[in-house]
């Protein structure tokens, strides 16, 4: 609102802390630094956040460019409120295991399925979530 | 504790030097403000003569040499270097009036002798007590070896005093702290031989050696150093005078000078040599437990108000006051604790004129750089940050940084995290703190802390703002629209209907007037951007660069646009051509097809004959209606089949049957059909070939046309040249002619227009004879 009324513009969230949510699946938290007309995004002093069920864990990345076309949502952190009300932070070796092991949990649960569904004749092509070539 | 003394030294320094100050020239307060305790002029010289001529007479330099050490314990920290490098332990802290003593023992100097033996017992009283705060160390040590009284000691109240103090010196604990190592024992069974009794020297010189003292002996303390002293002999002291004597500056003093020369052979054989712990007298401090070594002697007056603390606390010198571009913070003042940064005040080096009687008084530039360190927390100045940009603050600051650990260790880790100094610290106190109180309350709102913290922030600002105004122009001109209602219906509603709310809100509650800010997009004219090429003089062809904007030209497709009825003319007049040609052709196929009759005729048989005929007969009907009538193009077609036939009746029966066919016809002959038919060459000769076939009222007709129309064939007729041919089939219909006719032609061709060629006349005249001819006979 500060130099376009009516509109929505990055300007004003420059030098505050967000939270990105990328199409990837990560999510980073940091300084909004710059931007541009594509809302490509500078962040500053970033960390990755990673959430496994009520845990998370942050690794620190430093600067992070990320292309706008790969931005899912962007919003802004309050920096006042604490974040480990519910959430319990842990430690990244943690959060990582923590992390493979989800992904393991969830690739054995969907073998499983196709499985049973290949047993009985359906065949439902797996849902690529990046970009089709 | 140092401070404590310090000042007492001081104090006791200035009250006893009160008086005979000023007479005394080598005895400088100022001097040695100026220059400390330590630093020492050539006077010893004068004073080593004097002490030696009263180490003749006075063998109790090891009281002298205790009280040297005693003194050399008590002061640290001192530009004098307090230290004591004796060997005997410093006695207590407490420091009672050793002056006093030292004024009795004066007495016993030289140059009042006479006083001596009356401030003898006086002496002794004032030792007693110097030997109670004794340290027990030396105190045992004292009591342990017991100086043989040097041979002609002077002062027998003197020798006669280690007697009863010792035993009052063992109970009496130190509270000096010792600083030098406890090892060394004092050597009382050295006593100094050299080292006249305090009471030897005159009270000036007292004063002097006291107050060299304290810095020499401080020298003393570090027992290393002073292994090797030179030029002076060892002090040696009776194990009295070296207990009640330590407690006494002068000892220092005695200490520090040194005795005369000749002790040193005789002390040599005692055992002891006390001439290792005699500090030499030096200009400059480099004593291990005193304060770093300055890159600068002591003795340098500072240039500049900075250089004092550099000299204390840093080796390099780091301006405090950096270049401000640099926005480092000053190297060190928010390091100084209460404490350094008195002794900083304290120092003899920022010892004015004025001394510190008061207290710790701390200079303008100290109490600006405490201020400092309170502003220390503040958050930087926005404009301090808007020099342009992102200033690497931790890069920076580190060397600085390092400089400042050094020194100061106990301070704790250093934070990272202060803000700019303003280099304010010229500014008076008072102002300073009228900023810090106005930046606190400038950063109460909530908001501004917000502000304040991405303004303390040193990676805040990296977008300028020109940047953002130039995303903000991108970002406008997408919404550029030359139709708004038309390309953002739904935000211009919003917004229209949101005005008049706020509108009709604004007039119920206030008349004031409140604008909001509204998105104003720019509406751009639509301006057809027709890409020119760009061309240069005289060359061949254009130069084309095809862009998005400017694809490339593949045709060269002119549209020419006309109106509907320049179209429609032209498409009539097309299309009557078209249709005379076409009449002309069909009339053509069927002439010809009439003068082949007879050919057919004789070929085809008997009983086909007929057919024949009947064919001709029609096709002669078309031909004839062919000039007739409008629609001839279908008549045409139908007399193409009767037309053989006809032809064959004519010649079998003669013109009968073609003129009962014509007659029958007998419509008229259009003129324009035959104009149209006769502006085409062709139609000329097919006209030219129909004649003697049509009826004769059909020929004459047509005659008559050709004759009316005349001189519109003839202009037509100058490319083609073929009326000539219309000749004589037009004479034989003329011979055929009835009167009326003849008389209806010639009228016709007077009546046309007298515009014709000389080919023409002489046709026309030809006409006009065989006419006059044919009317004639």
């Amino acid at each position: 609102m500060n130099y376009v009324p009516g509109t929505a513009s990055l300007i004003d969230d420059i030098d505050k802390k967000h939270l990105v949510l990328l199409r990837d699946g990560r999510t980073l938290i940091g300084y909004l630094r710059s931007i541009d007309q594509f809302a490509n995004l500078v962040f500053h002093q970033t960390v990755e956040r990673i959430h496994v069920g009520k845990k998370f864990g942050d690794i620190p990345r430093g600067i992070f460019i990320v292309r706008g076309e790969n931005v899912v949502l962007l919003g802004e952190m309050d920096v006042d409120k604490p974040c480990d009300t519910i959430l319990q932070q842990v430690s990244i070796e943690e959060i990582l295991e923590e992390q493979r092991l989800q992904q393991q949990a969830k690739q054995e649960t969907e073998k499983v399925k196709m499985q049973v569904l290949k047993d009985r004749g359906l065949s439902i092509p797996k849902a690529d979530n990046l970009d089709e070539y | 504790m140092f401070r404590f003394q310090s000042l007492d030294d001081d104090c006791t320094l200035e009250e006893e030097d009160d008086g005979p100050i000023e007479e005394e020239d080598e005895i400088d307060q100022f001097n040695d403000d100026t220059f400390g305790a330590g630093a020492i002029d050539d006077d010893w010289q004068e004073e080593h003569k004097r002490l030696a001529e009263l180490d003749e007479r006075d063998g109790l330099g090891a009281g002298l040499g205790l009280g040297g050490g005693e003194m050399g314990g008590e002061s640290n920290f001192r530009g004098g270097d307090l230290s004591s490098s004796t060997s005997l332990p410093p006695s207590s802290g407490q420091l009672p009036r050793p002056s006093l003593s030292f004024s009795s023992s004066s007495s016993g100097l030289p140059t009042q002798d006479a006083d001596d033996q009356s401030g003898g017992s006086n002496l002794v009283e004032s030792l007693a007590r110097f030997i109670l705060d004794a340290d027990p160390a030396i105190a045992g040590v004292g009591a342990a070896e017991r100086p043989i009284p040097p041979p002609g000691s002077a002062g027998p109240g003197l020798s006669a005093l280690p007697g009863p103090d010792q035993h009052r010196v063992l109970p009496q604990p130190s509270s000096i702290p010792q600083k030098h190592q406890p090892q060394h024992q004092l050597p009382l069974g050295a006593p100094t031989s050299g080292l006249p009794p305090s009471s030897m020297l005159s009270y000036q010189q007292q004063q002097h050696l006291l107050r060299r003292g304290t810095a020499a002996v401080g020298q003393m303390n570090s027992h290393s150093i002073w292994e090797n002293s030179m030029g002076f002999g060892p002090v040696s002291v009776t194990p009295g005078l070296v207990t009640h004597m330590e407690n006494s500056p002068l000892m220092s003093i005695i200490k520090e000078v040194g005795l005369p020369k000749r002790p040193p052979q005789g002390r040599s054989d005692e055992g002891h040599d006390l001439s290792e712990r005699v500090p030499p007298p030096r200009s400059s401090s480099p004593v291990i437990g005193s304060p770093p070594v300055r890159a600068v002697p002591i003795g340098t007056p500072p240039k500049h108000p900075m250089s004092l603390n550099h000299q204390i606390h840093h080796p390099t010198a780091v301006h405090v006051r950096a270049p401000v571009q640099h926005r480092y913070p000053a190297p060190f003042p928010e390091r100084l604790s209460p404490n350094t940064l008195l002794n900083i005040a304290n120092s003899p080096l920022c010892r004015g004129p004025f001394p510190p009687r008061v207290g710790p008084v701390l200079s303008q530039l100290q109490r600006a750089q405490l201020l400092n360190s309170q502003v220390a927390g503040f958050p930087r100045g926005g404009p301090l940050l808007a020099g342009g940009g992102f200033r690497p603050f931790f890069g920076g600051p580190p060397p600085p940084h390092g400089h400042r650990m050094g020194p100061p260790p106990p301070h704790g880790p250093l934070n990272h995290a202060p803000p700019v100094r303003h280099n304010t610290t010229h500014l008076h106190p008072q102002h300073r703190r009228m900023l810090t109180q106005r930046m606190q309350s400038r950063g109460g709102d909530r908001v501004r802390t917000g502000l304040d913290c991405r303004s303390r922030d040193p990676y805040s600002n990296l977008m300028s703002q020109k940047e953002k105004e130039w995303v903000t122009k991108i970002q406008m001109m997408q919404l550029q629209s030359t139709d708004p209602y038309l390309d953002d219906y739904y935000y211009q509603n919003y917004y229209e209907k949101m005005e008049k709310r706020q509108e009709r809100e604004r007039d119920s509650s206030s008349s004031k007037k409140e604008h909001t800010t509204k998105l104003i997009t720019p509406q751009v004219a639509k301006v057809e951007h027709t890409y020119r090429p760009v061309q240069f003089a005289g060359s061949l062809g254009k130069l084309t660069v095809s862009s998005v904007n400017n694809p490339r030209k593949m045709i060269d497709a002119v549209v020419t646009t006309r109106s509907d009825d320049e179209e429609k003319r032209e498409k009539q007049v097309w299309n009557k051509r078209r249709q005379i040609l076409y009449t002309v052709e069909k009339m053509y196929s069927l002439l010809l097809e009439v003068q082949d009759f007879e050919k057919r005729f004789v070929q085809t048989p008997e009983e086909e004959r007929e057919a024949l005929l009947e064919q001709h007969k029609t096709n002669t009907e078309q031909l004839c209606s062919s000039l007739q009538e409008k629609d001839w193009e279908d008549r045409l077609d139908g007399w193409m089949d009767g037309w053989i036939w006809v032809d064959e009746w004519v010649v079998v029966e003669g013109f009968s049957a073609s003129t009962a066919v014509i007659s029958f016809l007998s419509h008229r002959v259009s003129d324009e059909l035959c104009v149209m038919i006769m502006s085409v060459r062709k139609g000329k000769r097919l006209v030219a070939r129909l004649l003697p076939f049509l009826p004769a009222a059909q020929a004459a007709a047509v005659v008559m046309v050709i004759a009316r129309n005349l001189p519109a064939l003839a202009k037509k007729d100058k490319q083609d040249q073929v009326l000539c041919c219309l000749v004589d089939p037009v004479s034989a219909v003329i011979q055929s002619l009835s009167s009326s006719a003849l008389t209806d032609l010639l009228q016709e061709l007077q009546g046309s227009e007298g515009q014709l060629t000389t080919v023409l006349q002489n046709k026309v005249n030809r006409r006009r004879q065989l006419v006059s001819q044919s009317v004639n006979t």
